[in-house]
């Protein structure tokens, strides 16, 4: 039995409502309890600023792509390097770090749970290695299902039961934890070199839309009654003019769930440009974030970029091809059989760009104008607008309107004409940040039921505690205390271990992964379905039997269960 | 102040020495610095007879001079930024790195590597470089930014790869795709080469020599005389298969003799 004392700390817990209140917090084996004898080790917090362990809804860390952005920039494997001291590992790398290095530099901002934003169930196997190997947080896999030819064949038969039953088996067999969907249809057009323009538009050879694949799999959702909703990252991302599609597509979420949204839709600020050619794009925040503040039904996040070097990878192939022939730089391109696809390019972005700078302000501007900080989480897409390490700075920049002026006067001339900006004066405050960094998330993706993003009595012991004292630190004027107090913790708390202090990684880390098993009742079972089980020996390169990952892949697993109502 | 450093009989000779603590500041202090060779710590005196000649109050006037079997010692010069470097006979690979000022003589051969992502500074190398002289490092999309190697012997392959500024001048010749990734910068080649400039986006290469299997995608745009060798040369753009807008010039067969 082990025990921990935090005393003295100053409490933000959003989802039991606590605002800044010094409290003390005891936990016994693990989870958070009432007491704890007086043998247990005390921690004093000195009145600093306390929260759950944050959560990441939306980042690649794992997973092929991840891994193959690493063999496509040894250049970067040159920054970032730290000698293996005690129990830390060598790490290197900066936008595309190790494993061990993504999970050390989290730890030290105080993230506990991470959610990969895109695995191929075909390749899970390789997402739930690095997953083991990513020590220090809980993971969760959202699984690629945006060109998944049985959901596919299932949309084209208006049969959401069956494809609710493609849903559950894959995500049982690759051991995921939600539905992705990338650039729904059009990742398997681009197995056809082509790619979908509008949601209304039919893939080739399938005879459905993006918008059938959306809607269909959204009910599919809630007949699972999976803990996330539908995750989408919408078509035409990164085109100019692409907002419109954006729109459309939030027109067609119902609100089938009263204790979350039914769509997250991820990264908006890339699907947020007005404008038709690169040299007028401009922003349509406002618009966005006008349907977004009418619709509860959807919870959106930031897709922030920051200016620095780093990589986009993504399951849209064809998105990336674009950007490569804009960059000409190198580009992997790859194809998961009968599923979707990927591509990876580096980018630069830079204040000289108006491209860029743009896009930096429309992901503040779709934070700073959406009313409920529920609503807009704060990530980067990391490491696709930028290192999730540039986090602390994106909060400086949301609490401190002088930040962003200051940072404003750097940019190329163009954004102020051509974004909202300047004009907005919002600044967020301690709770709205830790709103957007964990308890935000941790509703969003439904894992509150599960101890997380929350510090109520029973909940896992994930904590971070920030070196800021939030009653002696303005943040509108001293926001590089924020920024600094917020990458590094003084304590990072997992599962009731202090596994980070002051930056340093103290302990081996021990992770779960949480996955979601949706029962469905026998007659409807994809292992029962002789056409299903036809098709697949027939398409893919791998036996059905062979398919599934074996337990032994996740060592710490944590399946959560739930009775579909099919 | 000149620092001569002689090379000691290694039991070990073929253990690469890893020395970018050589560069002529940080013998303002004194000779008391560190190197690894191979996996272990070394200080300076354990590997070199030392002798020191005359002082100096600034590390312009600082020569270091390295002498014996020098041929296994890597990464001498590393961000230098002034003063001169001797080195008698052969060095080890990365010579000069990221070097943004000063001079470095290399007497012998250079090992690959030669003044890559280098900034400024002048680096002669007498003998032959290897592969990679003047280049960036794997991955990394630009190379050299500025300064001058110049080698009077053979470079190997990948000569002047991704060079962005600063000029490279190879006396002899050089191996395959010399200035691939060119963009920026001057590349001149007396010799031969072979599949010079590939995706080449700007910059110039002069070849003065043969060019071996020109590849397909360089535009002829004319020609241009060499005033101070009195040769005609072919003027090629390219490399069109990246819209790229370098020029190379080749010598015309015609009127090479």
């Amino acid at each position: 039995m082990t025990e921990l004392w935090v005393k003295n700390a100053c409490v933000i817990d959003p989802i039991r409502g606590i605002n800044g209140e010094i409290m003390d917090i005891a936990i016994r084996d693990g989870r958070i309890v009432e007491s704890v004898s007086d043998r247990a080790d005390v921690i004093d917090a000195h009145r600093c600023l306390t929260l759950p362990g944050g959560i990441d809804s939306h980042t690649h860390v794992s997973g092929t792509k991840v891994n193959f952005g690493r063999y496509m920039s040894p250049e970067d494997m040159r920054a970032g390097r730290t000698k293996r001291r005690g129990k830390m590992h060598v790490t290197s790398g900066y936008y595309v770090p190790t494993t061990f290095g993504n999970s050390y530099r989290y730890s030290a901002m105080g993230y506990t749970t991470l959610l990969e934003g895109a695995m191929a169930p075909l390749e899970a196997r390789h997402t739930h290695e690095e997953f083991t190997a990513t020590p220090h947080q809980d993971m969760l896999a959202n699984t690629l299902f945006d060109g998944n030819w049985a959901v596919m064949d299932a949309v084209r038969e208006h049969d959401v039961r069956k494809a609710a039953a493609v849903v559950a088996w894959t995500l049982n067999a690759a051991r995921g934890y939600a539905i992705k969907l990338t650039n729904p249809g059009g990742t398997e057009a681009w197995g056809w070199g082509d790619d979908l323009t509008s949601i209304h538009e039919q893939v080739p050879h399938f005879a459905v839309t993006p918008a059938e694949i959306i809607t269909t799999l959204i009910q599919a959702n809630e007949l699972l009654r999976l803990p996330h909703s539908v995750h989408l990252h919408c078509n035409n991302l990164g085109k100019p003019g692409n907002y419109q599609t954006t729109l459309d597509t939030f027109e067609l979420v119902p609100d089938l769930n009263p204790a979350r949204q039914s769509l997250y839709a991820t990264h908006v600020q890339f699907h947020a440009y007005g404008g038709g050619t690169w040299r007028n794009i401009c922003s349509k925040a406002e618009e966005i974030t006008r349907s977004i503040n009418s619709k509860p039904q959807i919870v959106m996040d930031m897709g922030q970029i920051m200016f620095c070097r780093t990589m986009t990878m993504t399951a849209d192939g064809p998105m990336e091809f674009n950007l490569h022939c804009l960059h000409h730089n190198k580009w992997s391109n790859h194809d998961v059989e009968l599923e979707t696809g990927s591509g990876i390019i580096p980018v630069t972005y830079s204040k000289k760009s108006a491209v860029n700078c743009i896009m930096w302000a429309i992901g503040l501007e779709l934070a700073l104008l959406t009313k409920s900080p529920w609503q807009c989480l704060l990530e980067t897409d990391n490491p696709n607008g930028a290192p999730f390490v540039k986090y602390p700075e994106i909060i400086g920049l949301l609490m401190s309107k002088r930040y962003r002026d200051e940072e404003c006067a750097t940019l190329h001339a163009e954004t102020e004409k051509r974004t909202s900006l300047w004009a907005l004066e919002r600044e967020l405050d301690w709770h709205e940040i830790a709103v957007m960094t964990r308890a935000g998330q941790a509703k969003a993706l439904g894992i509150a039921s599960q101890g997380k993003g929350h510090l109520g009595i029973g909940a896992e012991a994930d904590i971070a505690i920030y070196p800021i004292r939030t009653d002696m630190v303005d943040p509108a004027r001293e926001y590089r205390k924020v920024v600094e107090g917020f990458q590094k913790t003084r304590y990072t708390i997992k599962r009731g271990r202090v596994v980070s202090r002051d930056g340093e990684i103290i302990v081996d880390g021990a992770n779960a992964t949480f996955w979601v098993n949706a029962k469905v009742p026998e007659d409807i079972r994809m292992e029962n379905d002789k056409e299903f089980i036809r098709r697949f020996e027939q398409f893919y390169t791998v036996r059905m039997s062979n398919y599934p990952v074996q337990d032994l892949y996740l060592p710490r697993g944590r399946c959560i269960e739930t009775e579909a109502m099919l | 102040m000149r620092v001569i450093l002689e090379s000691k009989v290694r039991k070990k000779p073929s253990l690469p020495i890893e020395a970018e603590a050589i560069i002529p500041r940080n013998f303002l202090k004194g000779t008391d610095l560190v190197v690894f060779e191979g996996n272990k710590e070394r200080t300076l005196s354990e590997l070199f007879w030392i002798f020191v000649e005359g002082t100096a109050v600034s590390p312009e006037n600082i020569e270091v001079v390295l002498k014996g079997d020098t041929s296994r010692i890597k990464r001498v010069g590393e961000y230098m930024d002034t003063g001169t470097i001797l080195i008698e006979g052969d060095i080890g690979m990365h010579c000069g790195n990221f070097m943004s000022g000063g001079t470095i003589e290399i007497r012998g051969s250079a090992d690959a590597w030669l003044g890559r992502e280098m900034r400024g500074g002048t680096i002669v190398c007498r003998g032959n470089a290897g592969h990679y002289c003047a280049t960036g490092y794997r991955g990394e999309k630009k190379g050299m930014q500025g300064g001058t190697v110049e080698v009077f012997g053979n470079a190997g392959d990948f000569c002047a790869e991704y060079l962005a500024g600063g000029t490279v001048h190879i006396h002899g010749h050089t191996g395959d795709f010399p200035g691939v990734e060119m963009r920026g910068g001057e590349l001149l080649i007396e010799g031969d080469a072979t599949r010079p400039c590939g995706n080449m986006k700007n910059g110039s290469c002069v070849i003065l020599g043969t060019v071996h299997d020109l590849l397909p995608t360089f535009e002829k745009s004319g020609t241009h005389l060499l005033p101070e060798r009195n040769l005609e040369m072919d003027v090629y753009t390219g490399d069109v298969a990246n819209r790229g807008k370098g020029t190379m010039m080749v010598a015309s067969r015609a009127l090479r003799r």
